[in-house]
C-alpha cells in the first residue's frame, strides 16, 4: 500500500495542473468569491428620487431616504430621466412624491406615494422595496403624529393611536442578514465539492493517458483505488477544513454548533463525490468525457442546495435530481451544525441519506471487470475478479 | 478552397469529437431543462411556521387565521413556549415563529401597544423574507381592524374613519420582472453564461487536440485559421442562441422587451468576442480534458461578477476591471439592459462596443496563439 501511495504522490509530481488543483486553484477561488461579496451588507444602493413637490414634507422624505444606509437617494428632476436611468440599471428603484403631496395631506385627501423597484435584480430589489417602504413609513409617521397632536390627543396616546401592534422581527442565526453568511459557505463548498470531484477525476483518467490501466488491474485495482482514495480523502479535508476555519474562525461568522463535527460530515460527502466520479470512470473511459459529464451534474450544485431557493417549493423532478448532488446532503448537515447548533448524532442521522450512492458501485464494478477482461484476457481463465 | 468549406471542414470536426458533441449539443440541450427546474415554482409559497399562541383570545386566534391565509406561509403546528418553538425550527419542522404575547386582546382593547413577535430563519433569505412579509401583512390587518373599530365606537363617520386610517397610499410595484419570480431573475443571464462557457469548452477541446497533430487546419495561415474558427463556432451557437433566446426566453416566462433586431445586434459581437476568446484560450491547452475543468471552475465566479445577482456598486473595484475581460460580462449585462428592462439602444451602446473592442483584444492574442502552435509542431513531428 505504501508503495501505491508513493505511485500517485510521483504521479502528482508529474502532473502541473493537478498540483495547482490541490493547492492554489481552490484558493484563488474561495479568495475571489469571498472578496466579491465582501461588502456583506448592501450599503448606498442608488435609488431616484423624483420630488414634484417640493415642499417641506417632501424634501423630509427625500431626507428619510437619505438617512437610510441601505439606499443614496439621487434626485431627478424629470420622470422620464429616472425611468430611462432606472432601464439602464444605474439606479434601482424610483421614488416618486407627486405634486401636491404637502396640500392633500393638509386637506385631508389622500396622495398616493408611487415606489417602482427593480425586479430584474431580485435580492436588490426586494431588498430596496422593504427598506423604502419601511423608511417612507417612518417618516409619514412622523407627520401623523404632528397631525395627531394637533388634533389634540394626549401625547401618551399618540404612539398607541398610530401603531396598536408594534412588531419586532428577528432574523433567526444570522441576525444582521449578512450577504456573506448566507451565500458565501453554499457558494463555497459548491466550488469545494467541484474541485474535489476535478482532482479525483484527473487522477483516474491519467490512468488512461498514460496507458497505465492494465497496470492497475495488475497491481490489485482495488488496492489502487483505496490508494486514490487514502491519497485524496485528506487533501481535499484539508481544503474543507480550511475554508469552514477561514469562514467562522477568521471571518466570524456565527456559529452555534463545534465546528469539528463538519468533520466527518465532509468526510462522507467526499466519499460521495469519488463514487461518483468512480462510477463515471467506468462507464465512460474517456477523460474529457469524464469531466464533461461529473461537471453537467456537479456544476449546479448550488441552485439544487436550496439556499437562495427553498428545497419545499421545488418541484418533484427537481428534488430528486437534488438528492443526487453529494453537497445537497451536506450542505442540510451543515445548517442544522452551524445555524441549529446540533452535534454529532445529527450529523451521524443525516448521513443515512448517502445510503443510496453506495448503488453507484453496481455499475463501476460492471464496467471495471469488462474492462479488465478486455486489457488482460488471460486473467479470464483464471477467473479473478478484478 | 472557398471559405465556406473550411468552416464546414470545422463544423465537422466538432461534429465528429464526441466530447465536444456531448459538450455542445447534450450539455446546451440538458442545461436547458436542468438549471430552470428548481426554480419553476417561481416563488417560494407556504412556508412552515409554529405559532406560539400566549392569549388564546379571539384577536389573536383570528391573527393566526390572517397569516395562515397568505400565501408565503402554511401554519404547521402550535407550541407551548418559545423554548418549544426553538426545538421545532432545530428539528426542521418550521423554518419561522410567531409569537403572540399575553394579553394581547386585553390590551389593544385598552389601548396599550401590544408587541408581537416574529423570527425566521435567515440562513435562507427568500423563505425569510417570504415569512416577514406574510406576518407584517396580518400584523398591519389586524393592527387597522382595531384601530377602525376604536375610530367607529368613538362615533367618527365610517368613511372618515377609513381615510384618516391611511393618510397617504404608498404604491409600490416591482418593475421588470413584475412577479418577482426567480427564474425570469436567474434565467436570462444564467443562459448567455451557458452559452459562453459552453463555446469556450468547445473551441478549448477542439484546438487542444488539434495544434499538437497536424490536418486541415494546417493548410491556411493561422488569420486564417482563427477567423475560420470564430466563423464556424459563430454559426454553430446561432443555432444555440435561436434556442436559449428565442425559445427558452418564451418558454421560462423571460421579460421580453427588445426587438428582434436589436437582439441580433447584441447577440453578433458576444458570440464573435466569445468565439475569439475560445481560439485565444484553446491555444493554451494541451490537453483535452482542460478546458472544461477551467471553465467549469471559472463559471461562479464569472455569473456573481456580472452584477446580476450581486450590485456592481458593492463589488471591489479590481474585480471589476479583471471581470470586464470577459465577453460573458458586457453581454449579460447588455442583454438584461435590452432585453428585460427595455433599456435603449444608446444605452447599451458602451456595452455592445466594448464587445467589439474585446473581440479586437483577443483576435491578435488568438493570431499569436495560433501562430505560435503552428512553428511548435514541425519540433513535435521531428
Amino acid at each position: 500500500m505504501w508503495q501505491l501511495l508513493q505511485r500517485e504522490f510521483q504521479a502528482l509530481q508529474r502532473d502541473g495542473w493537478q498540483l495547482a488543483l490541490i493547492s492554489y486553484v481552490p484558493l484563488l477561488g474561495f479568495l475571489f468569491l469571498w472578496w466579491l461579496f465582501s461588502a456583506a451588507l448592501p450599503r448606498q444602493l442608488p435609488v431616484a428620487l423624483v420630488d414634484e413637490d417640493h415642499s417641506s414634507v417632501s424634501r423630509e422624505l427625500g431626507r428619510y431616504i437619505d438617512a437610510n444606509s441601505v439606499t443614496e437617494p439621487i434626485a431627478y428632476t424629470d420622470l422620464q430621466a429616472a425611468v430611462a436611468a432606472m432601464r439602464s440599471g444605474e439606479v434601482f428603484a424610483v421614488v416618486r412624491l407627486p405634486y401636491a403631496l404637502q396640500h392633500d395631506l393638509l386637506t385631508g385627501h389622500k396622495p398616493t406615494i408611487d415606489l417602482r423597484y427593480n425586479g430584474q435584480f431580485l435580492l436588490v430589489g426586494k431588498l430596496l422595496s422593504s427598506q423604502l417602504q419601511l423608511t417612507l413609513a417612518d417618516g409619514l409617521q412622523q407627520l401623523a403624529r404632528l397631525k395627531l397632536l394637533a388634533a389634540g390627543v394626549n401625547p401618551a396616546q399618540v404612539a398607541v393611536r398610530l401603531t396598536p401592534v408594534a412588531t419586532q422581527n428577528t432574523a433567526l442565526f444570522n441576525r444582521n442578514m449578512n450577504y456573506v453568511g448566507f451565500l458565501v459557505p453554499p457558494m463555497l463548498i459548491a466550488l469545494w465539492q467541484l474541485v474535489a470531484m476535478l482532482c479525483y477525476a484527473n487522477s483516474l483518467s491519467r490512468e488512461l493517458r498514460e496507458q497505465s490501466l492494465a497496470d492497475c488491474y495488475r497491481l490489485g485495482l482495488l488496492r489502487v483505488l483505496a490508494a486514490k482514495w487514502l491519497f485524496y480523502t485528506p487533501l481535499m479535508l484539508l481544503h474543507g477544513m480550511l475554508l469552514l476555519v477561514m469562514m467562522y474562525g477568521y471571518l466570524g461568522l456565527p456559529i452555534a454548533g463545534n465546528l469539528l463535527w463538519l468533520l466527518p460530515a465532509q468526510l462522507i460527502m467526499l466519499l460521495a463525490v469519488w463514487l461518483w466520479v468512480q462510477a463515471m470512470f467506468f462507464v465512460m473511459a474517456d477523460s474529457a468525457r469524464i469531466i464533461s459529464m461529473c461537471s453537467g451534474l456537479f456544476a449546479p450544485a448550488f441552485a439544487f442546495m436550496g439556499i437562495t431557493f427553498p428545497t419545499s417549493n421545488m418541484p418533484l423532478v427537481a428534488q430528486w435530481w437534488r438528492a443526487l448532488i453529494p453537497s445537497s446532503h451536506y450542505i442540510e448537515t451543515h445548517i442544522a451544525l452551524v445555524s441549529h447548533g446540533q452535534g454529532l448524532l445529527t450529523v451521524l442521522q443525516q448521513s443515512r441519506g448517502y445510503l443510496g450512492f453506495l448503488l453507484l458501485l453496481l455499475p463501476a464494478w460492471y464496467f471495471a471487470r469488462r474492462y479488465g477482461r478486455t486489457l488482460l484476457p488471460e486473467r479470464q481463465t483464471s477467473g479473478v475478479p478484478l | 478552397m472557398s471559405w465556406w468549406r473550411w468552416i464546414g471542414l470545422d463544423l465537422l470536426s466538432v461534429m465528429k469529437d464526441r466530447a465536444i458533441a456531448l459538450t455542445l449539443f447534450g450539455g446546451i440541450s440538458f442545461y436547458a431543462i436542468l438549471y430552470p427546474s428548481p426554480y419553476l415554482n417561481n416563488v417560494p409559497t407556504a412556508q412552515a411556521l409554529v405559532v406560539v399562541d400566549l392569549d388564546h383570545s379571539s384577536l389573536s386566534r383570528q391573527m393566526i387565521r390572517h397569516a395562515d391565509a397568505n400565501p408565503g406561509i402554511s401554519v404547521k403546528g402550535y407550541a407551548g413556549s418559545i423554548d418549544d418553538a426553538r426545538q421545532w425550527l432545530e428539528d426542521g419542522r418550521a423554518s419561522s415563529i410567531l409569537v403572540i404575547p399575553e394579553d394581547f386582546r386585553h390590551k389593544l382593547l385598552r389601548g396599550n401597544q401590544v408587541t408581537l413577535g416574529y423570527g425566521g430563519d435567515a440562513s435562507y433569505f427568500l423563505i425569510y423574507s417570504a415569512v416577514v412579509q406574510g406576518l407584517t401583512q396580518a400584523g398591519l390587518d389586524i393592527a387597522h381592524k382595531v384601530q377602525l373599530r376604536g375610530l367607529l365606537a368613538q362615533g367618527t363617520n365610517p368613511t372618515k374613519a377609513e381615510k384618516s386610517l391611511d393618510a397617504i397610499a404608498l404604491n409600490a410595484v416591482p418593475v421588470f420582472n413584475k412577479g418577482l419570480g426567480y427564474p425570469a431573475y436567474v434565467i436570462p443571464g444564467l443562459f448567455l453564461l451557458i452559452l459562453h462557457q459552453t463555446l469556450l469548452i468547445g473551441t478549448g477541446i477542439l484546438g487542444a487536440g488539434q495544434w499538437r497533430r497536424s490536418g486541415y487546419w494546417h493548410q491556411l495561415s493561422p488569420l486564417g485559421i482563427v477567423l475560420c474558427r470564430i466563423g464556424s463556432f459563430t454559426l454553430l451557437y446561432c443555432v444555440f442562441s435561436a434556442l436559449y433566446i428565442g425559445w427558452c426566453y418564451y418558454l421560462y416566462g423571460v421579460g421580453l422587451l427588445a426587438s428582434l433586431g436589436q437582439v441580433l445586434l447584441l447577440m453578433l459581437p458576444f458570440l464573435l468576442a466569445t468565439a475569439c476568446c475560445g481560439v485565444a484560450l484553446s491555444t493554451l491547452f494541451n490537453r483535452r480534458d482542460l478546458p472544461t475543468q477551467i471553465l467549469v471552475l471559472s463559471s461562479m465566479p464569472i455569473l456573481f461578477a456580472s452584477g446580476f445577482v450581486w450590485p456592481l456598486t458593492l463589488i471591489p473595484e479590481p474585480l471589476i476591471w479583471v471581470s470586464q475581460l470577459v465577453p460573458a460580462v458586457p453581454g449579460i449585462m447588455g442583454m438584461l439592459q435590452l432585453n428585460q428592462m427595455g433599456a435603449d439602444w444608446s444605452q447599451v451602446l458602451p456595452r455592445w462596443l466594448q464587445l467589439w473592442a474585446l473581440l479586437l483584444l483577443y483576435l491578435p492574442l488568438a493570431w499569436w496563439g495560433v501562430k505560435r502552435r503552428l512553428q511548435q509542431l514541425p519540433q513535435v513531428n521531428a
